[in-house]
């Protein structure tokens, strides 16, 4: 079911394996799709059964993901949460993960494990967690 | 000599016959009914109105020289054996007629009278509407010309000077205390702003409230007070009417329309006009106003965004170039600003940064930011509670819009300049070594404003003197273009860029980038670009730096 026929951004919305909701994102996410997604999200999750699963965005087919972007992942994220789910991030291309890295967002988006984050010292030297 | 039967003096329409000298030879019920005087004998000047009269005369004589032509063969009568003559037309008694001519035997002309009002009258109607169409589409091409809400009024007040009335008079809404008041007049314009009472006029103040207009048969021109009558007017005012400007929500102001005394008063159908007129006019106003209104705070707002002049501070150098994305709705995207420490051993603090989205939003959100950073100075020596404060201060429940940040406190002692370098989300600055060797500088962090929690880990770079590091934005290595056009800057480019700068001023450095970054994207889209350089001074003697460091750092 195609829910958005916009040239920048397809959304395609199926079932997961795991029974939840899964948003297919094919072609760019940026400032003129973000709200779209958002939206379809927001959609999709209030029509989800409680105790919701999780929320799945398929990435295989996106292309490309700017800072507005990112915001719009930060907010699925944030409405998922709230709505006491989880949000799934599949199939990352390498430039969402190197992305993800760089501002700090993958732990946080995808639930792994901080790597390399650690407090500062007075001094300004590492010092690891 | 009877030239016609019985059945003719019967006709409804008024007819009758002249001879070539202009006595009337015979008339019809109708035409003596018509023309109480006309009979037969009566000279057709003396009983008929000029017109006609001449119209006779003109038509006697052009028959006569078709006639007996001055050099040859008499003129062929046409087909119907009439000559091609148009109808003469003239008022009479209220009325207006077309009168048609028809030859007949002996120069004798027989008249024939057709009552010709109602065409008349659609005539001029169809003609004025033509004329006030033509106007408002003159109004509109000429009001929309300019978004300057000045120039707006004074073309209305023009305009209706030259169409609607012998004078114009502008009111605009409020300002203040004071109502600009444009007026204009026999082809001349003049504006000055006034105090004045609108209740003073009656139906101003309703008209700059938007109600109706006032009929002008309710407002005595004598209670006119002195700033409604333009300049250089003489003699009384004849008649006044008042209309409100209507804007987009709120009234644009009112039109005064002045005429003579002696003048044709203002019709019902010149007030409606006059409404149709203002109400292009007002939208044209209105439009600007609100246009005008929204460069003042897109201008108000750029000037506090733009980034500062950096300098030599503290015994380092700054340099900071900006290219704003070409696309007008990004206003706001990247920042940056140097913090000179407060004394000279205490560390400066550089932010170099870039918000998400574009617009206003984005304007607004760099704007808290650097605020907000501004505040925190004090704070300085500690870059992740820094961080932390900041975000706590960003993050609301309404939107996920965040920045990503570099900080750098910079500190000279003696000849070595220490640096702790702080990504928040953002590409780590790049160290420029006197070898031409560029290395990362080893920090990452969360972006700040989004997320509840933030962390952040610092590096620690010393910069030797000459060399340099450089702060950037992704529009930088973002920029699309190239020999293909749609391939990235990227950072190994930048890299190799930043090494052939080994040794390079500041200023030179960022120059160096900015042009590099230019021609790659050519003359398509970007978004912001930002560069920060922080270079070590080549000191290694005695310097008397900017005069404020009396010469404390030696190498």
């Amino acid at each position: 079911m195609t829910t958005h026929p916009d040239d920048i951004l397809h959304l395609t919305v199926c079932t997961a394996d795991d029974g939840g909701v899964c948003l297919r994102l094919v072609g760019e996410l940026d400032w003129e799709s973000a709200g779209d997604l958002v939206e379809t999200a927001r959609e999709q999750l209030g029509r989800q059964p409680r105790p919701r699963p999780a929320v799945h965005l398929d990435c295989a087919q996106l292309s490309v993901c700017d800072s507005t972007g990112l915001s719009a992942l930060l907010m699925v994220h944030r409405d998922v949460t709230a709505a006491g789910a989880s949000l799934r991030l599949d199939n990352r291309p390498a430039f969402l993960d190197r992305m993800l890295a760089l501002t700090g967002t993958l732990d946080h988006l995808t639930g792994t494990p901080p790597a390399r984050t650690a407090r500062l010292d007075g001094d300004g030297t590492d010092a690891p967690r | 000599m009877p030239t016609v039967t019985v059945s003719w003096l019967r006709a409804p329409y008024p007819s009758f016959v002249v001879d070539a000298d202009g006595g009337v030879v015979e008339v019809n019920e109708a035409a003596t009914r018509l023309f109480p005087g006309m009979i037969t004998g009566a000279w057709l000047a003396d009983v008929a109105p000029s017109w006609l009269a001449d119209a006779h005369s003109r038509f006697t004589a052009a028959a006569r020289r078709r006639a007996d032509p001055p050099g040859g063969h008499p003129a062929e009568p046409g087909p119907a054996g009439v000559f091609p003559v148009q109808a003469a037309r003239g008022p009479h008694g209220g009325r207006m007629f077309a009168a048609h001519p028809t030859p007949s035997a002996g120069g004798d002309v027989a008249w024939w009278l057709a009552d010709d009002t109602d065409r008349h009258a659609a005539e001029e109607a169809l003609r004025g509407e033509r004329e006030r169409a033509l106007l408002l589409t003159e109004a509109s091409s000429r009001l929309l010309a300019s978004l300057n809400v000045d120039r707006c009024m004074e073309v209305t007040a023009q305009l209706a000077a030259e169409h609607l009335a012998d004078a114009a008079v502008v009111v605009a809404p409020r300002s203040g205390r004071r109502h600009a008041v444009i007026a204009a007049s026999e082809g001349r314009t003049s504006r000055h702003t006034t105090t004045m009472d609108p209740t003073l006029v009656p139906g101003l103040a309703e008209a700059l409230q938007g109600f109706p207009p006032v009929p002008s048969r309710w407002i005595d021109p004598l209670a006119l007070p002195g700033w409604v009558v333009p300049d250089g007017w003489d003699g009384p005012v004849g008649s006044v009417v008042v209309t409100p400007l209507p804007g987009h929500g709120v009234p644009a102001g009112a039109l005064i329309l002045l005429r003579r005394d002696g003048h044709a008063a203002f019709t019902a159908s010149d007030e409606l006009f006059g409404r149709l007129f203002a109400a292009r006019a007002g939208a044209a106003v209105s439009a600007a106003r609100m246009y005008s209104e929204q460069a003042t705070i897109t201008r108000t707002l750029m000037a506090e965004l733009l980034p500062p002049r950096l300098h030599h501070v503290n015994g380092v150098d700054f340099a900071g170039g900006y290219r704003a994305a070409r696309d007008s709705e990004r206003i706001g995207g990247d920042f940056y600003d140097v913090h000179p420490g407060a004394t000279p051993d205490s560390p400066s603090l550089v932010v170099l940064g870039d918000v998400c989205g574009k617009g206003l939003e984005a304007a607004v959100l760099t704007g808290r930011i650097r605020t907000t950073l501004q505040a925190m100075i004090p704070l300085a020596g500690d870059h992740q509670q820094m961080l932390r404060l900041l975000n706590g201060s960003l993050v609301t429940s309404r939107h996920t819009r965040f920045a990503t940040l570099v900080l750098a406190s910079v500190r000279r002692e003696g000849g070595r300049t220490g640096l702790r370098l702080t990504s928040a989300g953002h590409p780590p600055p790049l160290i420029v070594r006197n070898t031409g060797e560029v290395e990362e500088a080893d920090t990452a962090g969360t972006l700040v404003g989004a997320l509840p929690e933030v962390t952040a880990r610092s590096a620690a770079v010393d910069l030797a003197p000459g060399e340099t590091c450089v702060l950037y934005t992704d529009g930088i290595t973002e920029a699309r273009g190239g020999p293909l056009g749609g391939e990235m800057f990227g950072e190994t480019r930048l890299k190799a860029a930043l090494g052939e700068c080994a040794g390079l001023p500041a200023e030179a450095v960022v120059e160096r980038v900015q042009m590099l970054a230019s021609q790659w994207v050519g003359d398509r889209a970007h978004d912001d670009m930002a560069v920060v350089a922080i270079t070590a001074p080549h000191s290694t003697h005695l310097t008397a730096v900017d005069g404020r460091t009396r010469g404390r750092f030696t190498a």
